[in-house]
This record gives C-alpha cells, structure tokens and sequence, in this order.
C-alpha cells in the first residue's frame, strides 16, 4: 500500500515510450486520493466529518488491514468504496472505474459487517440470486455454491431458512456469497465477528488461500492480533484519519522491545545478587524470569548467570505487537471523529 | 437472468412465503358466501351484482396489498441491511428499484388474477354467463395496478413507510376524483383556481380511465381501442414516476 495525501494531481506528460509502457502495466486494484466524506445533520445542521483526507492504492495479490477504533471511519472508507456513499471530496478508483460503474464491482466480493440476508430463503437459494446478480451461469453457481458451502461448514444446512441460522451461520454465509464470483478483490468488514476460535482460523484460512489464488484483500478489524498474523501491510484509521500504513514488519520495525530470560537452579543468594546488579527476578512456576530491555544489560546478566552457575532455560526476544504499535499509534489523537461546524 | 429478473423473482418469493395467498383464498369464501346471501334478493340481476362486487372488490384488496407491501419495500431493505450486500454486485441501483417495482407489481397482479378468476368462475358456473366479456376489465384493472405500484415505488424511494402508504393511498383516491377536481376548478369562479386544478388534473393519473366494470357487469365487452389507449397512457405514466424513482433512489446516500 502506498499512502498518498491529497487530491490526485495531472499527472505530467510523458514521451510516447513510456506511454506505451504504462500501457502494459498492471492498473492498481484500488486508488483513494484525498477522500473525505462529511454528513450534515438534518435537524442542526451541524456538519460531521467522518473520514478526512484518506489516500491509499491498493496493489494486487496482498492482504491489507484497515485497522481503528469504533468510529474511526473504516466502515464508511468501505462504503464509499463500493459506492454505496459519495464522497465529499476525493477520487476512488476501483479497478480503475468509477465504483458507481457496476463494471467496476464485477470481481469483487463484499462481506458486510453483521451480515443480514433475505431471511425467507434458504443458503442455496441466496446463493442462487447472487449469481444471478452477477450473471453466473446457474449450473456453475450450483457447483461452486456446494464447494463454498462445504468448505465454510454449511453444507447440512443448505436448504435451512436463513431466519433459523445462528451468527456465525450468518457470518459463513456472508463470507460464502462474497466469494462465489472468485472475486479478484475481496472486502471484508469485521470478517471474524461472530466466529470462534475455530471459525476464525478457517476464515484466516480461507484468506491465505485467496492470496495463494492471486485474490487481494481488503480487511477491516479491531481484533488486532488476528490481523497481525494475516496481513501484508495495514492502515491506521482514528477520527476519520489515516494515522499511518505501511507493511505489518516495517510499522513494527522498532525491533526487540526486551528479552526474556528463563533461568533454573539459581544457587542460595543468587537471586539477592540479582538484584543488587539490578535485575528483578520474578518466579514463574518453577523458573525464574528475568526481563532486561537493553542488549548490553543482557550481557552482563548471562555473564553472571554463566559464572554463578545457573542454568538458561531460555533467551526470547519480545517485540512490539501489533496491538502494541496500534495503541502508540493512537496516543494523542482524538478517538472520536470531528464536527467543523 | 437478468439482474431486475432476479430482484424480482426474489420479491415475489417474499410476498408468496409471507402467504399473501390466504388473502385470495379469504376473499373467493367471501365471494361465495356474499353470492348465495345477494342472489335471492338480487331480482334476476344476480350475476351484474356478483360481477360488480367481485372485481371492486379484488381491484381493491390488490391495491391495498400493493400499498401495504410496498410501503416497506426499501425502508425493510435499509433497516435490515440487506441492501448493502446486494448493492455491491455489479448491478445499477435503477435495476434494484425496477426489480422490486416488478415483483411487487407481479405479486398483487398474481392475486388479482387469482380472485379475477374466482369471480369468472361463479359467473361462468354458477350464473352460466360468458365469463370472458370480464377479461378487458381485469387488463385495466392490471394496468392500474401497475400505476399504483409505480407510486408506492417513488414514494418509498424518498420516505418513510406510513407517509408512502399515505400518500400512494392519497394520490389513487385524487386519481378516481381528477374530473370532479376539474368540475370544481370551472365551478369555482376564480380563474387561478381553475388553472390550479387544470394544473393538478393533468398531473394526478385519470383512473376512473381504467374502471369498466359498470360495462362488462353488464355483458358488455371493452372496445379494443379503450384497452389500447388506457394501456398507452398508462404505461407512460408509471414510466414518468419510475424514472423519478430511479434518479432519487440513485442519489440516496445508503449509509
């Protein structure tokens, strides 16, 4: 993901060559360039500024996390960019149209946050208008609806009425729908709500598969450890801005925040001198851990270990989590979105 | 199949496992037990009254069906958040709200077709009529039904579902009232009233146009030419108030 600030400018003119070259190269899937998007309020008249001034392009094959507190503008960046909203000011470009072009919308999927679906039809039967909506043929929508519906763990309930479908039914189901046209471009809000542990693996599952296939993925989640471990790269959304993005490795490219150090068969007032060099040893089961945040501090503290006679069970480098980079990350910046009224 | 197809045929199928159908079975036993109560009283004119009451009636409860139906048509759609997943599929937001206009139109023409044919039914049985001299009414009648659609539609693309009712329920009382509103105008004496009212006649859609049921109780059939011309004018005006459909609906902010 490549951030971008502003409105899109011209761009410059270029010689015939690199024209021609620009013409073999693959168009970015998703562009948003100084995208605001502002309601006012009917009965004060106050305006609500609910994402300012995002911009991010969105390249092929890659799994990226638009990450931010309730609030922060992540569902209404999603809606603008299926274009259900308009946007105030700002460009989006979804496989380089217009979303409001229904060509533009052709392979992608879309799971909603809380899915709802039509609740007087059945699993195969709502499959079935989804093809039609995007003009599958029905025996291929049949064949790839029983594959989805196998894979997801809805397959016995099939021809259940949806208004008798638990949650995370619902939530298969919405992922199911959103992958029936093999969509080139997924976009999934709050895809692990409602599962557990189990439904979430598969989800994450199902998402590197996507990826393996050549799919990209665009997720929205506040559930931050799920998306460390899925992500390419991430965004960070508070108050309707883009605090930062960029690859989950490079956000978090601080490095080792401390190590941990196990330690066993500390001899009798080995753990006295510990401290007097300053080290806190804290008994965990039958261990003892040590934690020092600084490599020289490490040294030393083997050092001693290694001459006292203790035995190192463990040496863990602990580095700065996701969660961890995204809490910093928001320090200092108002949680809730802005009036400029 | 096309997209308005299969918004269509997924309205349909709501309305049909909500059993509108009890509504039609309701109405052929109201049918049949108001035909043996009015007969003896009736003097020889038993199959003009039951052909009269019969096709009011189901040109009555269909509009009221459509109305009611129709009323929560987008407001059931954006409450439940069905919508959204529908509209990010590679469909036009005119093809949604054609899709819904077509089956909430094919849903109370189904009933309507159903009761029409109770009612051919006694006449043809029952009185050994020929029921076929119905068959023009009931083509006007669908067509009207067709325009009430269309105002439940435009209504429900800006507003909420009691004023939708309200206002569709509104527009087809003034619609069977548009030559008195024009009697009046001229009545009246002002000159800013009559254009007023020349004004809002030609506006409001001239239904009583699709009312031939006082010819066809009679054994008389629709001259050809009615039916075409009703046709023509009604198909324009449902097309006017879906095309203002559209273009509201497309600007709406699905939030």
């Amino acid at each position: 993901m490549t951030p971008t600030s502003g409105p899109a400018r011209p761009a410059p003119a270029r010689p015939a060559a690199d024209s021609a070259m620009r013409a073999v190269e693959p168009l970015s899937l998703l562009t948003l360039a100084g995208v605001t998007k502002s309601y006012r309020d009917p009965m004060t008249l106050r305006s609500f500024t609910a994402v300012e001034d995002v911009g991010f392009t969105l390249e092929r094959g890659e799994i990226f996390g638009l990450l931010g507190p309730n609030g922060a503008g992540k569902t209404t960046t999603i809606k603008m960019i299926l274009g259900l909203v308009r946007p105030t000011r700002g460009t989006i470009r979804l496989d380089g149209r217009d979303p409001h072009d229904p060509r533009a919308r052709k392979k992608l999927g879309y799971l909603p946050e809380s899915p709802c679906f039509y609740d007087h039809l059945t699993a195969a039967e709502y499959l079935g208008l989804v093809g039609d909506l995007f003009q599958i043929d029905p025996a291929v929508v049949k064949r790839r609806s029983g594959a989805l519906l196998e894979r997801l763990g809805l397959a016995g309930h099939a021809r259940k009425p949806l208004r008798k479908y638990s949650k995370g039914m619902t939530q298969r189901l919405g992922l199911a729908q959103a992958l029936l046209n093999e969509p080139t471009l997924l976009i999934l809000d709050e895809p692990m709500s409602g599962l557990d542990p189990i439904g979430r693996a598969e989800v994450k599952q199902i998402l590197r598969d996507e990826r393996s296939r050549g799919a990209t993925v665009l997720l929205s989640s506040h559930v931050l450890a799920e998306t460390e471990a899925i992500c390419d790269r991430v965004g960070i959304l508070s108050g309707g801005r883009l605090l930062e993005s960029g690859s989950v490795t490079g956000l978090l490219a601080g490095g080792v925040r401390e190590w941990e150090v196990v330690v066993d068969g500390i001899k009798p007032g080995g753990l006295a001198d510990l401290e007097a060099l300053g080290f806190r040893p804290v008994g965990v089961g039958a261990h003892q851990v040590i934690r020092v945040a600084e490599g020289n501090a490490l040294q030393e503290l083997l050092g001693h270990l290694v001459r006292s006679g203790a035995f190192v069970h463990a040496v863990e480098p602990r580095r700065e989590t996701l969660e961890e980079h995204f809490l910093k990350a928001l320090e200092g910046t108002a949680r809730s979105p802005k009036g400029d009224a | 199949m096309t997209p308005i197809v299969a918004i269509a045929r997924n309205t349909v199928r709501e309305a049909v496992r909500e059993r509108i159908a009890l509504v039609a079975v309701a109405f052929g036993a109201a049918l049949v037990a108001a035909s043996q109560v009015l007969s003896p009283l009736a003097l020889g004119v038993g199959p003009k009254i039951v052909t009269d009451f019969g096709l009011a009636g189901s040109s009555l409860l269909a509009t009221l069906l459509a109305i009611t139906l129709g009323s929560t048509l987008l407001h059931k759609e954006l409450e439940r958040r069905t919508v959204y997943a529908i509209m990010a599929k590679p469909i036009r937001r005119a093809e949604f709200l054609l899709g819904k206009f077509g089956g909430l139109w094919a849903t109370s023409a189904g009933l309507l077709l159903l009761m029409s044919l109770m009612v051919m039914a006694l006449v043809g049985l029952g009185y050994r009529e020929a029921p076929w001299v119905l068959t023009g009414s009931i083509l006007l009648t669908l067509i009207e039904l067709g325009i009430v659609t269309a105002f439940v539609v435009f209504y429900s693309s800006f507003t909420t579902p009691g004023l939708t009712a309200f206002f569709a329920a509104a527009s087809v009382l003034a619609g069977h009232f548009a030559d008195d509103l024009l009697y009046f105008g001229k009545q009246g004496g002002s000159r800013a009233l009559e254009i007023a009212t020349t004004v809002v006649y030609w506006v409001l859609p001239h239904l009583t146009l699709f009312n031939a049921r006082g010819l066809v109780s009679h054994g008389e059939p629709v001259p050809p030419e009615r039916i075409l011309f009703a046709a023509s004018y009604g198909i324009l005006y449902l097309g006017a108030l879906l095309v203002a459909a559209c273009a509201i609906w497309d600007r709406r902010e699905l939030r």
